[in-house]
């Protein structure tokens, strides 16, 4: 009898809720920045979103983050810092040594801050090191070549460590393996009969998320466009919440990947709060937030573009080969992209009038069969 | 070591066949493994290939192993093939008698309706303008599960619906083909045509002339692909091989759980056209809804369940409760722009990586993507010694995308090939100096600049 109470103690103790991993990825588009200069200045805001790392941080104490930055001309991380980027010399393994690799000045505020929680300390000083870093790298002739942020590298690079965390989290826990869990939940969108035994697979694993700050318009980013879809689709099939904090402009990629995700999407009326934002609708996970009404972006921009004017179509042609949407049959009827000879099928064309009518007049004056008449007329 | 090891396989098997196997050498089994095809693992003895490392344990080997097991799974081919992206398939699920056989567990029945579901939403993952339909085999007879459609709910749940049933009477190949055509019959000319066969019976009783049917098949370009979970049957590879331009490939033989799925799943890739075949490509109209909210419930003109989101055709403006579908009005296909962009990466794969050695090794520490620190590069006297220890895998464990340049591990390799379809160093940098010179983007570059 006492062994039946006790192991249920042990059952509720041991299901400890998996960690969530927090994924931000910071815009740093110069461009973008310097018009958002009076309102929120890219120092403050990210004064903010570190004290909402904290937060992160705070909640859990095996939680994690990372931290990417989309810059003009290059996707990288700012924390954590792999070892090949911040040791000169590549024979360097441990993990100290890149601590004083950092600047006196790093190294005298660090001795300052003693009191600080560590991990808030390393997030902060990796994070601050490393923008400036990559702020000082970046010259006057990357910036003229360029006026959009490398957004797709960016999700492609939190993705790539949101799945090394997975499986060594999975292998450290023994939970269910991203791909398992892929494999098993592939039908996203479809409901259907095994909804429930997704959502506990995904208590079990790592819980991932990623959130976008994001400052540039949706036209830079036109380019981008294949590998942005790619990567929404990537984290639309492993359940990852892409969330993004929009503070000027307005992307309908990133709408999309809200919706395809489920994620927050969040326009800043003003950016000055961009703090209040951040710890309201961002802080809670994917647990917490099953039970929260959440800040959900309903006017979903879908139309497509076309590939032929870029105008918004709302019923198009598409290319079966290549799949390109054209707005109105291609000259020649030869798709722009692929150039496949296309058949234009029957959508063009004017229903065929002339030979029913006939048919109906030989009827008419052919035979009686067809209709009962009260008055008989002769056949030819 | 060498010594011990045949003694014991010898001791082991008593099939003369496979004595015969141990006593000669390693080249010579390899070529018989080949000649027997489907039956390599009996005659595959993993304890031979351990190699003590230096350290005396087997721990190097059987991480190599595993490396190299991931590896196989994505070394395939990159070519950016024409490929019938809108596909029409029939999904054949054996209902008869030889499915109770309880060889794949639970038992090959149950085993191939779950199998039938995740193939079901993997194929809506993969080709999300395509149409499915499920059909029977029993007694005899050939049974609608389910009809064509765009929806997989539709689909998942009437395979649901079987499996309270039991699996009983014999197969009729030729029945289900001829209603197999029927169904594929007034498909447009633009998409595929094709027949799934789940098969777990070693005989097809008909009630006619099988060879004819096969012929309209032929004559009808309906492409046939077979999973035989028995053993192979010549009527099936004969089908197959002549339903799809005497490709033989179409055929394959379940050899246990892992691999009856991982036939099943390749079938979900979108197959290549054939250019002989020159299948008509036309334009097609569509529609690309907005999704409206309204402030009260309506009803939807698919189901007719009462809901307040929604999308409204664009041409009748009746409203539609999911997407992709055709619009029960007036006929227009309707979806969002986003399913197209979701087949893009079929037409435009991410190349294989090249697996980098000890000589290039050097100049990477870490996975550029990941972070995972790569073993340090040894004396230059031992690079010879790791090398070729196992096939497709990468002696270092770097792998290197020929557009970046960038090192990657397998991890990150599987995943980007596997899950997200971009490399994460081509996208880490601005594209814009390296479009003039490489010569792996500009199908992709010139894709995206029309967007």
């Amino acid at each position: 009898m006492n062994s039946v109470d006790a192991s249920e103690h042990y059952e509720q103790a041991a299901t400890d809720l998996a960690p969530a991993l927090l994924t931000v990825i910071i815009d740093t588009n110069p461009h973008a920045w310097a018009q958002l200069e009076d309102s929120l200045s890219l120092s403050k805001a990210i004064a903010n979103i570190l004290v909402f790392i904290n937060a992160h941080l705070a909640c859990n104490y095996a939680n994690e983050v990372a931290v990417v930055a989309s810059h003009s001309q290059k996707a990288t991380w700012l924390y954590p810092v792999h070892q090949d980027k911040d040791t000169t010399t590549s024979s360097d393994q441990d993990g100290d040594i890149s601590m004083n690799g950092a600047s006196a000045a790093a190294a005298a505020a660090a001795a300052q801050q003693t009191n600080k929680y560590r991990p808030f300390r390393m997030v902060e000083e990796q994070v601050n090191r490393n923008l400036r870093e990559l702020m000082n790298s970046t010259t006057d002739n990357d910036l003229r070549l360029t006026t959009s942020t490398m957004l797709a590298g960016a999700l492609t690079l939190a993705l790539s460590h949101i799945n090394r965390r997975t499986i060594a989290w999975a292998e450290a826990h023994g939970g269910a393996d991203l791909e398992d869990t892929a494999a098993n939940g592939a039908g996203g969108g479809s409901g259907g009969p095994g909804t429930a035994r997704y959502s506990a697979e995904d208590d079990e694993r790592l819980q991932s998320r990623i959130l976008v700050v994001s400052v540039s318009g949706s036209s830079d980013s036109a380019h981008q466009y294949i590998p942005m879809m790619n990567s929404i689709f990537a984290c639309q099939r492993l359940h990852i919440p892409i969330d993004v904090c929009k503070l000027s402009g307005d992307a309908v990629f990133l709408q999309q990947a809200c919706d395809a995700t489920k994620g927050i999407y969040m326009c800043l009326d003003n950016p000055g709060g961009l703090l209040q934002y951040l710890m309201m609708a961002f802080l809670p996970d994917q647990r917490s937030r099953r039970h929260l009404v959440l800040p959900t972006n309903v006017n979903v921009d879908f139309r497509a573009a076309c590939f032929c004017h870029r105008r918004v179509v709302r019923t198009g042609y598409v290319c079966s080969i290549c799949l390109s949407i054209f707005c109105e049959p291609p000259p020649g009827t030869v798709c722009l992209t692929c150039g496949t000879q296309l058949e234009l099928g029957d959508y063009g064309a004017k229903p065929a009038l002339l030979p029913r009518k006939k048919k109906k007049k030989k009827r008419v004056n052919g035979s009686a069969a067809g209709t009962p008449m009260s008055t008989p007329t002769p056949g030819p | 070591m060498a010594d011990s090891d045949e003694e014991y396989v010898g001791e082991v098997t008593d099939d003369e066949d496979d004595f015969q196997v141990s006593r000669t050498g390693p080249e010579r089994r390899s070529k018989r493994r080949k000649q027997r095809g489907g039956a390599e693992w009996e005659l595959s003895r993993t304890w031979e290939t351990l190699v003590e490392g230096a350290d005396g344990t087997i721990s190097s080997t059987v991480e190599g192993l595993l490396e190299a097991g991931k590896r196989k799974r994505l070394l395939k081919d990159t070519t950016p093939l024409q490929r019938g992206i809108i596909r029409h398939l029939i999904l054949t699920l054996d209902l008869s008698q030889s499915m109770s056989e309880k060889d794949l567990r639970p038992t090959r029945y149950l085993l191939t309706l779950r199998y039938a579901q995740e193939f079901v939403r993997e194929f809506f993952e993969q080709n999300p303008i395509s149409q499915l339909g499920v059909l029977g085999l029993r007694d005899g007879l050939a049974l609608r599960i389910s009809d064509m459609s765009g929806n997989p709910t539709e689909h998942l749940t009437a395979i649901q619906a079987l499996k309270p049933q039991d699996p009983k009477g014999l197969p009729s190949l030729q029945n289900g083909l001829e209603m197999a055509r029927g169904a594929l019959f007034h498909t447009p000319s633009h998409g595929t045509r094709e027949v799934l066969i789940l098969f777990g019976s070693l005989l097809s009783s008909d009630p006619g002339d099988i060879h004819q049917t096969i012929n309209t098949l032929v004559s009808d370009q309906i492409r046939v692909r077979i999973v035989g979970l028995a053993a192979q049957v010549a009527i099936c590879r004969e089908l197959c091989t002549r339903t799809n331009g005497g490709d033989e490939t179409a055929y394959g033989v379940a050899l246990n759980e892992q691999h009856f799925r991982e036939l099943m799943m390749d079938v979900t890739t979108p197959p290549a056209t054939d250019s002989q075949k020159q299948s008509a490509s036309s334009l097609l109209m569509m529609g690309f809804p907005s999704r409206t909210m309204d402030s009260a419930p309506s009803l939807c003109a698919c189901h007719s369940n009462p809901s307040r989101g929604g999308y409204k055709c664009s041409r009748c403006h009746s409203k539609v409760c999911s997407l992709p579908a055709e619009c029960p009005a007036c006929g227009l296909t309707l979806i969002l722009s986003t399913h197209l962009a979701r087949s893009y990466h079929h037409l435009f794969p991410l190349i294989n990586w090249v697996e980098v050695p000890w000589r290039r090794a050097s100049k990477s520490a870490a996975c550029f993507a990941c972070g995972i620190p790569f073993p340090p590069a040894p004396p230059e006297n031992q690079w010879s010694m790791a090398e070729g220890h196992a096939k497709g895998m990468s002696v270092s464990s770097r792998y290197e995308c020929t557009a970046c340049k960038n090192h990657f591990c397998i991890d990150c390799d599987l995943f980007a090939h596997e899950v997200v379809h971009n490399c994460p160093g081509c996208q880490s940098k601005s594209t814009r100096p390296l479009e003039a010179q490489s010569d792996t983007a500009p199908a992709v570059d010139g894709m995206d600049t029309t967007v």
